[in-house]
């Protein structure tokens, strides 16, 4: 039988576990967008050192499974620094460092998808590099970036469940900890997929219906 | 037609042996192109001729890496034939220069976010920072010049080819452009599109305007045209009246040129069987 009550006992761990998600989610999201943007724009850049840092970057951390890059820079970091990294400030890096690649992407692509015919007719009115960007390309870019950042910004928040193996308690190390004294594993890890689906599959419609109004045009 | 006197009354455009690259490509070898305040100059040949690098090299929106360039007496570009600069303008000038000049592309590029109305006031808000009602009341009389003022709360993908392109016109027009450039205007039309574009030029013409046209429409030459320019290989090879270059060619090359084009087009037939 399904134990309700190894859940509804225990309904502060979870609520810890989720406000730590909650907190990697966004905390990682926002860090991961500045630096998807610099990523990003410098491979747009007139400067080749630049593009290479960019194209750098973003293979380097796309291309390596998140959960290495975790245990790497929390386990392997420090002994090569020399330094000690607390478990929160490696999982927030890794986490940030990785969607940041992906933003960069993103960002490249969406402005580089802007037909190359909006930047010459801009530049033949006689618009600043800046003017183009703020009034002709971004505003068409983003226009095709929001889907793609918004699903990304869903996979980040799944992504956080890595970091209970480096000990964060995130939801899923919470209920890891639960079962653990409990020995209910059923309840608590199908309350924990539920608790994602609650929140994100309400999030995953709004974002097709705002997909939806952008691609429909006007 | 004071096509090719050396007498320069008011010449908006002077370019001199312009040279152009792309890549290990020399598009452009060494191009001289003199256009004097209300010509109509069209430039024709084959494709990859040069003849729309030449046209867009004239706002530097190509650079070439060697020649000069002056509109309207004011040097824009001035590099020597070892890729030198005489002189280097700032960002901010070339802009300016930029401004001055107005352009039409074959695949029309308004912004597709914008309003047609938009567009129009785009320029003169944004570069030549006029009020927004100054820019609309010049905005909305443009339109209606181009016949479109029942259309100019419309975005670009709620109009026609024809009608996108007059917005085009419109929008160059708006910056009171000393030279309007025409890129292939109509080749992206469907033939029924192409009559009303070719008549909104044809009126723009009339007017006075100045305007450089790459364009396969032989018969808009023939009968707008102060000039026609053959280019072939990177080098004008033919450069006079249309009645001289069209109907009777000289060059081998040109000579080929138009005689396909009679062929196919008929567009001169009328004229050839009255000569």
């Amino acid at each position: 039988m399904f134990d309700y009550t190894v859940i509804t006992s225990n309904w502060q761990l979870i609520l810890q576990g989720l406000w730590v998600t909650l907190y990697y989610t966004v905390g990682s999201i926002a860090v991961g967008l500045a630096i998807g943007l610099v990523m990003g724009l410098i491979q747009l850049s007139p400067f080749k050192i630049l593009t290479y840092i960019g194209r750098i970057y973003v293979e380097f951390f796309r291309n390596i499974p998140l959960l290495v890059t975790l245990l790497w820079i929390y386990y392997a970091l420090p002994i090569f620094l020399g330094v000690n990294i607390t478990k929160g400030w490696a999982g927030f890096a890794g986490l940030s460092l990785y969607i940041g690649s992906f933003y960069a992407e993103i960002l490249r692509g969406g402005v580089q998808s802007v037909d190359r015919g909006q930047t010459d007719a801009s530049v033949a009115l006689g618009m600043s590099y800046v003017q183009r960007m703020r009034r002709i390309i971004l505003p068409q870019a983003i226009r095709r970036m929001i889907p793609p950042l918004a699903g990304q910004s869903i996979i980040q928040m799944k992504n956080t469940t890595l970091l209970s193996a480096i000990t964060v308690p995130d939801l899923l190390y919470q209920g890891s900890y639960i079962s653990s004294f409990t020995y209910k594993p059923m309840e608590i890890y199908t309350a924990i997929g539920a608790i994602f689906l609650i929140i994100l599959v309400p999030l995953t419609l709004i974002l097709r219906k705002v997909e939806r109004g952008h691609v429909g045009g006007h | 037609m004071a096509a090719s006197s050396p007498r320069s009354s008011a010449q908006i455009l002077d370019l001199a042996g312009i040279r152009l690259r792309f890549g290990n490509h020399e598009v452009l070898k060494g191009v001289d192109l003199k256009v004097e305040a209300g010509q109509v100059v069209v430039l024709i040949g084959a494709s990859g001729s040069g003849k729309t690098s030449l046209l867009r090299c004239i706002n530097l929106l190509n650079q070439p890496y060697a020649g000069r360039i002056d509109i309207d007496g004011e040097r824009i570009f001035d590099h020597d034939n070892h890729g030198r600069d005489r002189i280097r303008l700032p960002m901010r000038e070339i802009n300016k220069i930029r401004s001055h000049t107005g352009m039409v592309f074959q695949q029309f590029n308004l912004f597709p976010h914008m309003t047609a109305l938009e567009n129009v006031m785009e320029g003169p808000v944004i570069v030549q920072m006029k009020s927004k009602a100054e820019a609309r009341a010049r905005a909305m009389e443009l339109l209606a010049s181009m016949g479109l003022e029942q259309h100019v709360d419309k975005r670009p993908a709620q109009l026609s080819g024809g009608q996108q392109q007059r917005v085009a016109i419109a929008r160059g027009m708006a910056m009171n452009p000393k030279v309007m450039l025409f890129d292939e205007p109509t080749s992206a039309l469907d033939p029924e599109l192409v009559g009303e574009v070719l008549k909104a030029m044809v009126a723009l013409a009339k007017s006075g305007m100045t305007m450089v046209v790459v364009t396969h429409e032989l018969g808009f030459a023939f009968e707008i045209a102060d000039r026609v320019v053959f280019l072939d290989a990177g080098r004008i090879i033919a450069d006079g009246p249309p009645a001289e270059v069209l109907l009777h060619p000289e060059h081998p090359r040109l000579k080929g040129f138009v005689t396909r084009f009679h062929e196919s087009a008929e567009m001169l037939r009328p004229f050839l069987d009255a000569r």
